[in-house]
């Protein structure tokens, strides 16, 4: 206990020097305009910064994505709230009753309770990091090549569940993901598949470029379609959080705390997942029922509390099991990984106080967000208002430099490009993009831990279905499969009386 | 309501399906036919097609489960139940010009022996002036959106060339 608190205050020292501090005000505010500007998504903020700290000593590096991911979470709040718009999908939970706020000329106040759930939400999130990732980790080091292939799989099939509205859709995602994974030499006999023969695909598809194109430049692909909206701005009142919010609103608080950080630690669900769950919770319990939808404060609170306090909770799995919680954290766990630390369960006897590290940054970044949800409300206006027309080349420029600089090779930036074809056509065919992003992530591991397991086994198959963690997993992911199904919903519906799901698979 | 917010149509989802179903078929055929390395003694949970197979026979079979509920979808609402006229908030105009200017850029401007800041400087000019170019006539200040491109240009070429090379120390292409 004692040891995992000074370590936190040497993490803490470690980063108090001017150029850490200059770093971080710096890529919170990134963070923070890239979430406020529609069309840029956090895992696009991340994956680009990715490319810009290469050069960077790895604890710099990871600083700066850190505070770019947090930042940008929290800016999504400002352009949701304003202008009706998530600047990210984690804030389509605060526009319902974020911009309501607005129109009744409380666009300040809303502002306001974004900066407080944010800021909370994300401390929240942190003390659970600090506290279930030495006990995770010591767990995951009883897994296996078999417990590793099923909770990979889970990660891809609970993100394809969740992260859209088709499962079935998503679950395909996740397949094109893995099938990417495959590209290049395999681990057993250095065999090149699917290479066709070109030297560049040898080494299989470097996984940033693939990121920038399938969130950055699919995105930019998107927004090019869309006919330029006139951006309409409310007058708003002070953006100072009151103490009374805090307060009066203390179980949301909390509630939507632990729901965003259990949201974060799901394999490849998201903050957009978790800002949803935690509004939708908050609706149930509250007295006020009757003002979600219309400008409620406990709504707007839990849905920011619940999408920052997911930010610390997807880093969990990331650190101890190698397995992102949300898109964002799967271009943060590929950032580690170029950086040199090796996420996963010997984390804890590697590099223990890199967790710390970690939660230090996570601490550093909610104080910028603090700082700036006080401090740069007119600025941020003035960033919405700068057309699109221009924002969306310099936004490209980066993505294409920021492709090539990880390798200095054009190749990657062929990947973007062809990445963010297929990121947009999936989008226009109503297919998921993050299932993709954890097939690409975690099918290598996948492989490794299937391939493994078979030679482990002797090519039985018995191991990955009796062992208990195993066990437990596989079940898992079998119900979680089941109950998208028509049938077994309309046998739920019968055997309990409820009507089944809408966009079952 | 955002353009991407319809959803897609049985036509849509049936040909997507179709062509999972021969993309999975493609994967499992070329794994199939993939060294087995039997002179070195492999067995067949070592063989390097066989992950890669596993993954497209479930692709080809998904694709398949997508098919069959887009015809059942086709048979009660018909091929192109969800459709939405979104002409209003889209525009494919805009979409070519940007899709091709990106193109253009990323493929013919960037490593074909133009310099790097040249070619960005040429972009951003282009597409902020192209894409501003309607409302700047409509607005009679059309000789303004010249000069706004250009400074948007090469400010954005000046600065990318001198932190990517400068500060990053990464070679332009």
């Amino acid at each position: 206990m004692f040891d995992g608190l000074i370590a936190f205050g040497h993490s803490l020292a470690s980063f108090m020097d001017p150029m850490s501090i200059g770093l971080i005000l710096l890529s919170t505010l990134v963070g923070v305009i890239i979430g406020a500007l529609p069309g840029l998504t956090a895992t696009m903020g991340v994956a680009l910064m990715t490319t810009m700290t290469i050069k960077m000593p790895s604890g710099q590096a990871l600083l700066v994505l850190i505070c770019t991911y947090v930042g940008a979470i929290y800016g999504g709040s400002r352009s949701a709230i304003l202008l009706n718009i998530p600047g990210t999908p984690a804030s389509a939970a605060a526009c319902i009753d974020g911009h309501q706020l607005a129109k009744q000329g409380l666009a300040g106040r809303a502002m306001g309770i974004a900066t407080t759930g944010s800021v909370l939400g994300t401390l929240i999130g942190m003390f659970f990091l600090a506290l279930f990732t030495p006990v995770l980790g010591n767990l995951a080091l009883k897994f296996g090549a078999y417990e590793f292939f099923w909770l990979a799989l889970f990660g891809v099939i609970i993100a394809g569940t969740l992260t859209g509205n088709d499962p079935l859709k998503g679950w395909i995602a996740g397949l094109i993901g893995i099938f990417t994974a495959c590209i290049g030499q395999e681990s057993i006999y250095a065999y090149d598949r699917f290479t066709f023969g070109d030297r560049n695909l040898a080494g299989g598809l470097q996984l940033v470029p693939a990121l920038v194109g399938a969130f950055g430049f699919a995105e930019l692909l998107a927004t090019v379609r869309e006919k330029p909206v006139p951006v309409k701005l409310n007058p708003f009142d002070s953006v100072i959080p009151k103490l009374r919010d805090v307060t009066q609103y203390w179980r949301t608080i909390l509630r939507s705390g632990v729901i965003g950080t259990f949201m974060g630690i799901l394999p490849g669900v998201g903050e957009d997942v978790a800002a949803w769950s935690s509004y939708a919770a908050a609706r149930r319990v509250s007295k006020e029922k009757e003002k979600f939808g219309k400008g409620s404060i406990d709504g707007l609170m839990a849905a920011e509390t619940g999408d920052n306090a997911c930010v610390p909770g997807a880093v969990i799995p990331v650190l101890t099991l190698a397995i992102p919680g949300s898109a964002p954290a799967a271009v943060l766990m590929a950032a580690m990984l170029i950086h040199g630390v090796r996420p996963g369960p010997m984390i804890m006897i590697e590099a223990p106080t890199f967790v710390y590290d970690v939660v230090a940054m996570m601490l550093f970044a909610t104080l910028g967000i603090l700082l700036y949800g006080l401090t740069l409300t007119n600025l941020l206006i003035k960033v919405l208002m700068v057309p699109k027309s221009i924002i969306i080349p310099i936004i490209f420029v980066l993505c294409v430099v920021g492709s090539y600089a990880i390798s200095q090779r054009l190749f990657d930036v062929y990947v973007m490009l062809g990445f963010g074809v297929l990121g947009y056509v999936l989008r226009r065919m109503k297919y998921p993009v993050a299932p993709l992003v954890l097939g690409m992530v975690l099918g290598d591991l996948m492989e490794k831990g299937f391939r493994r397991g078979l030679v482990l086994s002797d090519g039985a198959l018995t191991p990955f279905f009796t062992r208990p963690i195993s066990a437990v997993i596989w079940i898992t992911i079998v119900l979680v499969i089941a109950i998208k199904i028509p049938f077994v919903q309309r046998m739920i519906a019968t055997r309990f009386g409820r009507r089944p799901q809408a966009g079952g698979a | 309501m955002n353009a991407g917010s319809y959803p897609a149509s049985p036509r849509a989802d049936f040909l997507g399906a179709l062509a999972w179903i021969a993309f999975g078929a493609l994967i499992v055929v070329m794994s199939w036919q993939m060294d087995r390395f039997a002179a070195q003694g492999a067995t067949p949970h070592t063989y390097p097609g066989l992950w890669p197979g596993l993954v497209g026979g479930m692709l080809a079979a998904l694709g398949g489960i997508l098919a069959l509920r887009s015809l059942g979808r086709a048979r009660s609402a018909g091929w192109q139940a969800g459709e939405s006229d979104d002409t209003e908030i889209v525009a494919p105009s805009r979409f070519a010009l940007g899709a091709g200017l990106f193109f253009v850029y990323a493929l013919l401007l960037v490593g074909r022996g133009l310099p790097f800041w040249l070619g960005t400087a040429l972009f951003v000019t282009a597409f902020v002036f192209l894409f501003q170019r309607a409302q700047r006539i409509a607005d009679g200040r059309a000789a303004r959106g010249i000069v706004v491109a250009l400074v948007c240009g090469g400010a954005t070429a000046a600065a990318v060339t001198v932190v990517f090379e400068q500060l990053f120390l990464v070679r332009l292409p």
